[in-house]
């Protein structure tokens, strides 16, 4: 299972938190969650880069942190997209559909 | 969203730990519930994590990078808006801000103006390579460092073959040249120069090449250098001027090179060089001190290592050639302190009393910000209220000082231009490099360092009495209820007390300046300068060699001067006061022993008979030169009452015998009779006391002193009219005799006169004016402190008045209590002032530094201003209706 997920593309994990995060505030584990779950497991998120990550997004504005109440009660940080993030997140995505199109015309041309 | 405004954001390291620690427990209850047992769970999850310890590091690295970046994009934002709140209060009250720019402006311009003086003329860097290690090697005698003196040949000589610790040393004679190509004959300065000399002085030719090492051999000197400034006045700077031909002194040169313009280093040094070439006979010479010596220090040796060896060839030379250096030391000077002169500390005094202009505007604004504050005491309460702390506060009000300040700092650049203007067109003293004194970069940057000290300044002590919460109600009711003498408010009475003391240690120091120039104005130079032209002339050495043919040619030149209508006199001399060039000799007066230690070293003026009679210096024994006295006959010599003092100590000078200046056959000295005694006369300015000087009629002139002077006389005629007009006649008739001789320097004495004051005059003209702006700032501030006081007690005043008390006895009370802070304040200035006018000494004439009576008018002066300052007030208070003050609040 590991084997899979190191393929999870330099850049792809940003554009996968800023997607799941479009769909409102979440805690670091409920996003890792949330990609696993979205990619049926296909993806799965190496939870060492994942925090990193998200400093280095809350430093670039793209999401901001405040602490919350998870589901079960504790005590949580919740994370949540800022408008620089949403516009981020278009840019990105517009990004990949460009790249992976891209990288279809290679692997799978039309015959 | 504010970043403070999370008041339960935990530190870094926590956020951290609770989020990492939290993701592991979630991970582990979903791979729990998955089915694994807990260990394992728990190692599963782990793994996920990687490295736990490099995650955590990571992640709290990036936090505080984070942390800090929003601290800095939250307090710019903060910034930001301060200053647009600060913009629309300024807009809001534009009297206010009006005074306060103008105030600052006045402040920030004069220091700034100064400020680029000072840099281009005191610290901006020489354009040579390395100038820190450029030095000049000056010769002293007997122990007196006072000055450094030229060098001998034979000195020059002996400290080059002596010496380990210069890269090299060279030297130069300064000597005029009559320059006839490219335009009418001209007089130029010039100099003669070792082949070394543009390597010590580390610069470099831009068009051709500097001497050759074996140019400055004898018989090889034909060769010529240019200044830039020559080559483009001269000759257009023309591109084939590098190995043509010009006449100089008669003489053919080939130009070799041109240096860059920033070789010129002042508006007067040399225009050209030519190499110098000393013959075995010269090198040989030790009592002619004609050179200047440069010499360059290798790099990592220390002054004083140079020193002590210099010192030892000083003691090798009084050992072996007492004859000519029995006292001879040496004197190390760095070249740009040569160069610069005593204008660093009459430039820093002046920076000095402009910065206390600007701590006085400082001053006022913080009262004018004090005042302003207790009108916004509403704003302030309801920001409180609204969460901002103290700080914040204060912040909002310094930034609104800052924004005053550079205001004040743009309105003063342009003052500033306009006074450095004003100063550089000026620069009546020939103060060097002030020509290239601008607003630049650097000045800039001062202007605006000036404009951010100044705004904590004025504006740190009322931004944190404004901002405590508590003040405005508690400074309302103390003033209201102050029935008592004195002033509550130690802020505004001590605004008083510095504004007082600063204008009146300023004041101090201008009325030295001016007691100075009064002094000097009534110095008696020893002459009449009134009617009198002087002009200089030089005979090239080519045609006119020989000594008989010079003493011909100047006895021509002054009878032609004569001959010319409405001269009454006119005379030839080697020197004139206050001009420069003339040398010294050291005479021996008859009975002393022949040896060093009994010369008296005396300036020589070279003259025509009638010498004394064109400058009205008076013959006060003996007799003056006539026709008679020529050579053959017997040599005579007149001398100055201070050399005849010195030498005589109030015996009969008159048919003395003194040696000097020539030996007679056979190396025997040469005697010369004392036939007369002239006045003493001010040589160098009426501030230098007269020194020792002698007189030779030019017949009688040693042969050798047409070298000295390099045959250059100075042409001096009285007239009853106006002497200007008889410049172009004195052309003409000089003209008459030799079409190729230049005419130049052409001055009335008067202007030389006023030239050696103009140094005072300048400085006392700008010190009195920032003197009269100290005065008049700190009068304007006394009144908005006393103005304000009074409309603080108007309540109390109206129950006094109620009670009975008389318009007169307000009064009274009023300036009593507002001259208590003055009084203080003049107390400390007089100190102050007595101290600080160390600075001055070296600028006073006739009068004491402690000056009694200077500080007297002084105090006077300010005490007038401040009771005029608070009366205006007072009186107003004195003329309230009782009843209405009663009823005000």
């Amino acid at each position: 299972m590991a084997d899979t997920t190191a393929e999870l593309l330099h850049g792809t994990l940003v554009a996968l938190i800023l997607k799941t995060l479009a769909g409102g505030r979440r805690h670091g584990y409920a996003i890792a969650r949330a990609i696993e779950d979205a990619t049926d497991g296909v993806v799965e998120v190496e939870d060492g880069s994942l925090y990193p990550a998200l400093y280095r997004m809350e430093r670039s504005g793209w999401i901001e942190a405040e602490w919350g109440v998870s589901d079960l009660g504790r005590k949580a940080k919740l994370y949540r997209l800022t408008p620089r993030g949403r516009r981020q997140l278009t840019a990105e995505t517009a990004e990949w559909a460009r790249f992976a199109a891209a990288i279809s015309h290679v692997l799978l041309p039309a015959s | 969203m504010r970043f403070d405004s999370w008041p339960w954001k935990p530190r870094v390291d926590d956020e951290v730990d609770d989020e990492l620690t939290f993701h592991l427990e979630m991970r582990t209850r979903e791979l729990v519930e998955r089915g694994m047992n807990a260990a394992a769970a728990r190692r599963e999850a782990e793994r996920r994590m990687g490295n736990i310890d490099r995650v955590r590091a990571a992640c709290r690295a990036l936090g505080e990078g984070r942390d800090r970046h929003m601290r800095r994009v939250q307090y710019l934002s903060e910034f930001v808006q301060d200053l647009g709140f600060a913009w629309r209060q300024l807009r809001r009250n534009p009297g206010f801000a009006l005074v306060a720019v103008l105030t600052l402006a006045l402040g920030i311009g004069g220091s700034t103006a100064i400020f680029s003086a000072v840099y281009a003329v005191v610290m901006r860097p020489l354009p040579l390579r390395d100038p820190a290690r450029l030095m000049v090697v000056g010769e002293t005698v007997r122990d007196m460092p006072a000055m450094a003196g030229s060098v001998s040949a034979g000195n020059y000589v002996d400290v080059v073959a002596g010496t380990t610790t210069f890269e090299g040393i060279a030297a130069e004679q300064f000597s005029n040249v009559n320059l006839a190509e490219g335009g009418a004959p001209e007089r130029i300065v010039g100099g003669r120069v070792t082949a070394n000399f543009f390597d010590v002085m580390g610069a470099h030719p831009i068009a051709g090449r500097v001497f050759r090492a074996d140019e400055d051999r004898p018989g090889h000197e034909q060769e010529v250098m240019l200044s830039h400034r020559l080559w483009v006045r001269r000759f257009g700077e023309s591109a084939s001027i590098v190995g043509s031909q010009l006449r100089m002194n008669g003489t053919p040169y080939i130009v070799v090179g041109v240096m860059p313009s920033s070789f010129d280093l002042t508006t007067d040094t040399e225009d050209l060089w030519v190499p110098i070439a000393f013959t075995d006979e010269r090198k040989a010479q030790h009592d002619e001190h004609y050179l200047t010596v440069y010499g360059r220090l290798k790099a990592g040796v220390s002054r004083q290592q140079a020193r002590a060896e210099l010192e030892t060839v000083a003691a090798r030379l009084r050992r072996d050639v007492p004859k000519d250096d029995l006292e001879v030391g040496f004197l190390l000077i760095p070249f740009t302190d040569q160069l610069v002169g005593d204008y660093r500390t009459r430039l820093l005094v002046l920076l000095g009393a402009v910065g206390v202009v600007l701590l006085i505007a400082c001053g006022n604004v913080a009262n004018l910000l004090l005042a302003r504050g207790a009108a916004r005491g509403r704003e302030i309460a309801i920001r409180t209220a609204l969460g901002a702390g103290q700080w914040r506060i204060v912040r909002q009000f310094l930034t609104e000082s800052m924004v005053l300040a550079l205001c004040a700092t743009g309105v003063g650049l342009l003052l500033a231009r306009t006074m450095l203007a004003a100063v550089v067109s000026w620069n009546p003293e020939n103060i060097p490099r002030l020509e290239a004194a601008r607003i630049d970069p650097v000045a800039l940057a001062f202007a605006i360092a000036m404009a951010i000290a100044s705004s904590v300044l004025f504006g740190l002590a009322p931004a944190l009495r404004l901002s405590k919460p508590d003040v405005h109600t508690g400074l309302r009711d103390g003033a209201r209820g102050a029935t008592g003498g004195g002033f509550r408010d130690r802020l505004r009475a001590g605004l008083i007390v510095g504004e007082v003391a600063l204008s009146l240690s300023l004041l101090f120091g201008a009325g030295l300046l001016i007691r100075s120039a009064m002094a000097l104005q009534h110095v008696n130079p020893g002459f009449n300068p009134g009617g009198v032209l002087t002009a200089r002339i030089a005979l090239p050495a080519a045609s006119y060699a020989e000594p008989d043919r010079v003493v011909a040619a100047f006895q021509r030149v002054a009878d032609a001067a004569r001959e010319i209508p409405g001269v009454t006199e006119a005379a030839v001399t080697s020197n004139t006061p206050m001009a420069p060039g003339g040398g010294s000799n050291g005479l021996i007066p008859e009975g002393r022993p022949l040896d060093l230690k009994s010369v008296i070293q005396s300036r020589l003026r070279m003259i025509t008979p009638d010498f004394f009679r064109a400058m009205q210096i008076p013959i006060v024994r003996g007799r003056g030169f006539t026709d008679q006295d020529r050579r053959g006959a017997p040599k005579v010599m007149i001398v100055s009452a201070a050399f005849a003092a010195e030498a005589y100590h109030g015996q009969d000078p008159i048919g003395k015998r003194v040696v000097c200046c020539e030996s007679g056959p056979n190396g025997t000295p040469d005697w010369k009779i004392v036939i007369g005694v002239a006045g003493d006369v001010r040589t160098d300015g009426p501030s230098a006391a007269p020194a020792p000087e002698f007189y030779l009629p030019i017949a009688q002139a040693p042969p050798a002193a047409w070298e000295w002077v390099q045959r250059s006389m100075y042409i001096v005629v009285r007239t009853g009219g106006s002497p200007a007009a008889l410049t172009q006649s004195l052309r003409s008739a000089v003209a008459r005799i030799d079409p190729d001789l230049p005419v130049f320097d052409v001055r009335m004495m008067d202007e030389r006169l006023a030239d050696a004051l103009a140094t005072e005059r300048f400085n006392t003209l700008l010190l009195t004016i920032l003197g009269v702006v100290g005065l008049l700032l700190a009068a304007s501030g006394i009144y908005g402190v006393i103005a304000y006081f009074v409309s603080q007690r108007t309540q109390e005043i109206g129950v006094r008045m109620a009670l009975g008390a008389t318009p007169g006895s307000v009064v009274r009370l009023i300036l009593s209590q507002s001259l208590r802070p003055v009084a203080v304040g003049a107390a400390i200035g007089v100190v102050a002032a007595l101290a600080a006018s160390r600075v001055l000494t070296a600028q006073l004439f006739g009068v004491s530094r402690t000056d009694p009576l200077t500080i007297a008018a002084v105090v006077a002066v300010l005490v007038a201003v401040a009771l005029i300052a608070s009366v205006v007030p007072a009186r107003r208070a004195a003329s309230i209706e009782p009843t209405r003050a009663l009823q005000a609040d």
